[in-house]
């Protein structure tokens, strides 16, 4: 049985490319056989990443496997190798999971689209090449897996061609994106030039003992080219085209599974194949990324209009979280990181499918637009508010757990190094946290809460079909906040180990002898403890005594307050809107306000962040946030310049940061 | 002789990189990253190369240990990446085709409607 076990990694991705083929020859006549194709195609992946949980998380192993049984010849090796240890399973696990509710959710949520044969095609070889790249243990192998990842994505995300944008959004990611692949496939090479081998376990070996300034460079390239899987700083913008256009399904998809991706490359990268996390440089450069993406991406979402435009921007700064918890360098760190990283796919998937819930009942995701649905699909707004909760770091969901453990992982890293650069990251990250609450306070209110347009008035509640696998996500959002200790020590501490245990690694593909002989070091099991005033229900307890004294407050108010209502009142639009009432073009809306504000000349008068009076928007002026977003009011109007959606500066950002990445590895790597 | 072709796969990427990101029309850009996939490709084949290596072709019993072909990995690896620059050329032509029907240009300044 143990030795049959190690078959089931090949078989797991066979089962997605087979069922991917089989779809396609056989699925075109009928939809049920379609479906049951796909379907069995996917529990037979996630039942067989099920079963590797036993030998790899429990008994500590770690699985290899050749391809074709080209084992290595005189310690080199020259076949393909797949190489499991708890870190690639624990990104499999989350790839298969996310593979799953992503499926059952298309068969309700496609059904009203055509040439469906090819969703489902290419969404298995998506889910099959992306399966292959975290269980890949070849360099080149990755590099084509990222490659296949990059065209079924690019090709699902202008599935819907008829859509406005769709093609911009999958042009955009394809070329800039090409970009990334190429820096993976230079990075390779140089790697290959160095070391002639492309096995990441002989490269780990090598590398120990071995680096020079090509490397460093090859580094700088790898590490931009799964940036750019992971959608960092400067290439988020084509997150947040490809999101906005793409079906729902597949945006749970290219935020839950292919950032991931990168996340995991990026980890596979300092933490294993060059052991260089422990320099400072590393430390910098990495989280110096993570900080960026993560405050960027979150003030972008202020004045998003589109439901799942915002949300990819929300889902960005959240990667930036898991890649700042990576670069502290830390075991803490990283086992936050990975937490986050899991919870991120299951919030993140939630939101994103609550929305193509939303976008499937009333045919719009316009958050100008839409309003009050709580009333009608009051199932949905439930899911969606677990969801907003999650992603907010709310107790007891698993947001809070996640992002509790980066703060304190990056106040550690600043205390035991005395250095501002770790306290100020913190502080961002705390800032960034309150922001996202801000952003979905926002969203809320636009969607489910407000006022009902009224062309909306005979929408339904999302079918059954579409709601369980929404529930499967909403119930593992509370289960994995509920009860984080086990969940450290099942699955976050066994991958951490893993991640940071180079010496297993190596010796499981090519022998003890070969790793003793490279002198790689045998990390001992690390230690995380979380500080003890952590737990998540007693955290709950003193946010519901808060908001309920609050509301206290609120209700009895001063007799100032209820003077002051009815001028806050007068903010939101009167009376519901009438569809007749939109033509009204958005210059003549703007010279209307330049008119009234004659005090203030700012050239933004974005309903979201000026606190202007929005008459065509759910969320008044005079929201909670407003305050602080008015006072940041240029930065906001210079980023949504800077955002320009032409694809020339897209891949400018992409390759001045390419550049700079290169400069700083050859100076300090 | 080979350090001119490490520095014209440089040139050649460089130069794609720079297509890209200036120039305005879309198949200029398509052909910038093809310019990029060349460059990866001539990096590949000549990081195998030895100076005066034969062909890599044997039979298993005339391969010796004296025997000094260049590295056959790398032409693999490059044929695999010429296949994949195909796709990806083939694949944005495509849908540059498609832009064209649906925004009647191809500048890359004029199709911005997802943006800010």
């Amino acid at each position: 049985m143990s030795e049959f076990i190690s078959n089931f990694p090949i078989l797991a991705i066979m089962s997605l490319f087979l069922g991917a083929f089989i779809t396609s020859l056989l699925g075109r006549k009928n939809a049920v056989v379609r479906n049951v194709i796909v379907f069995i195609s996917m529990a037979l992946a996630l039942i067989m990443m099920l079963a590797l949980i036993k030998p790899v998380f429990i008994e500590g192993k770690v699985i290899g496997y050749w391809l074709g049984n080209w084992a290595p010849v005189a310690d080199w090796a020259i076949g393909i190798g797949l190489e499991v240890d708890a870190l690639s399973l624990f990104f499999g696990l989350i790839i298969t999971v996310a593979v799953f509710v992503s499926g059952t959710y298309s068969f309700t949520y496609m059904s009203h689209d055509d040439s469906l044969v090819n969703y489902y095609t290419l969404f298995l070889m998506l889910s099959g090449s992306v399966l292959g790249l975290v269980l890949s243990g070849d360099l080149f192998n990755m590099f084509v897996m990222i490659e296949i990842m990059t065209f079924t994505a690019v090709a699902l995300t202008a599935f819907r061609n008829t859509y406005e944008g769709a093609l911009e959004g999958a042009l955009k990611y394809l070329v800039v994106g090409a970009l990334g692949s190429s820096s993976v496939l230079i990075g390779t090479a140089l790697i290959y030039s160095q070391l002639h081998t492309l096995n990441l376990a002989q490269i780990t070996a090598l590398l120990t003992n071995d680096q020079n300034i090509v490397t460093g460079i090859a580094f700088a390239f790898l590490f931009i080219g799964f940036g750019t899987k992971a959608f960092l700083f400067p290439f988020h913008p084509l997150a947040a085209d490809a999101h906005a256009v793409a079906p729902a399904s597949i945006s749970l998809m290219i935020s839950g599974v292919l950032t991931k991706c990168g996340v995991y490359g990026i980890i596979r990268l300092v933490y294993c194949l060059y052991q260089n996390i422990d320099r400072p440089f590393v430390q910098y450069l990495v989280t110096a990324f993570g900080a960026v993406s993560m405050f960027i991406c979150v003030t972008m979402a202020f004045n998003q209009h589109n439901f799942k435009r915002l949300l990819a921007f929300h889902s960005i700064s959240q990667v930036g979280y898991v890649i700042t918890a990576v670069g502290l360098g830390t075991s803490l760190g990283l086992a936050s990181g990975l937490y986050h990283a899991m919870n991120h796919t299951i919030f993140k998937g939630l939101l994103f499918l609550t929305a193509g819930a939303v976008q499937h009942m009333t045919g719009s995701l316009d958050l100008d637009e839409l309003g009050g649905l709580s009333k009608k699909m009051p199932r949905t707004c439930i899911l969606f508010l677990i969801g907003a909760a999650s992603i907010s770091g709310l107790p007891p969901f698993n947001g809070f757990g996640s992002k509790w453990m980066i703060y304190q992982a990056a106040f550690e890293k600043s205390s035991q190094t005395g250095n501002v650069f770790f306290l100020v990251v913190c502080v961002t990250a705390l800032i960034t946290s309150v922001l996202t609450l801000a952003s979905f306070v926002k969203v809320a209110q636009s969607v489910f809460f407000g006022q009902l347009n009224p062309k909306f008035e005979n929408t339904k509640e999302v079918p059954l079909a579409m709601r369980i696998p929404m529930w499967i996500l909403a119930i593992l959002c509370i289960v994995t906040g509920i009860f984080p200790g086990s969940v450290a020590n099942k699955l976050l501490m066994p991958a951490v180990n893993a991640a940071t245990n180079t010496r297993a690694y190596v010796s499981a593909m090519m022998g003890e002898a070969y790793a003793a002989a490279h002198q790689v070091v045998h990390a001992g099991a690390a230690d995380v403890q979380l500080i003890g005033v952590y737990s998540p229900m007693s955290w709950m307890l003193l946010l519901l005594s808060i908001t309920s004294a609050v509301c206290l407050v609120a209700v009895l108010g001063s007799p100032e307050k209820k003077k002051l209502e009815p001028v806050v009142g007068a903010n939101v639009p009167n009376g519901p809107m009438t569809p007749g009432s939109i033509p009204v073009t958005s210059q003549s809306r703007e010279a209307d306000e330049r008119e009234l504000i004659t005090d203030d000349l700012d050239p933004k008068y974005e309903s979201f962040f000026s606190g202007e009076h929005a008459e065509y928007s759910q969320v008044g002026g005079s929201d909670l946030f407003w305050g602080f977003k008015k006072n940041w009011r240029h930065y906001f109007s210079f980023m949504h310049e800077w955002h320009s959606g032409i694809l020339n500066d897209y891949a400018l950002y992409g390759a001045c940061s390419l550049a700079l990445t290169l400069l700083l590895c050859v100076l300090f790597l | 002789m080979i350090i001119m072709n490490y520095i014209a796969s440089f040139i050649l990427v460089g130069l794609g990189i720079f297509c890209i990101a200036t120039k305005r029309n879309l198949l200029k850009i398509c052909i910038g990253s093809g310019l990029i996939d060349y460059g990866c490709n001539l990096l590949i084949v000549s990081v195998g190369f030895h100076d005066g290596g034969t062909a890599p072709i044997f039979a298993i019993r005339e391969l010796t240990r004296a025997s000094f072909f260049v590295d056959p990995v790398p032409q693999a690896l490059t044929l695999t990446s010429i296949v994949i620059g195909a796709c990806s050329t083939a694949m944005t032509l495509s849908l540059i085709i498609m832009i064209k029907k649906q925004y009647g240009t191809l500048k890359a300044d004029k199709i911005r409607r997802l943006k800010g």
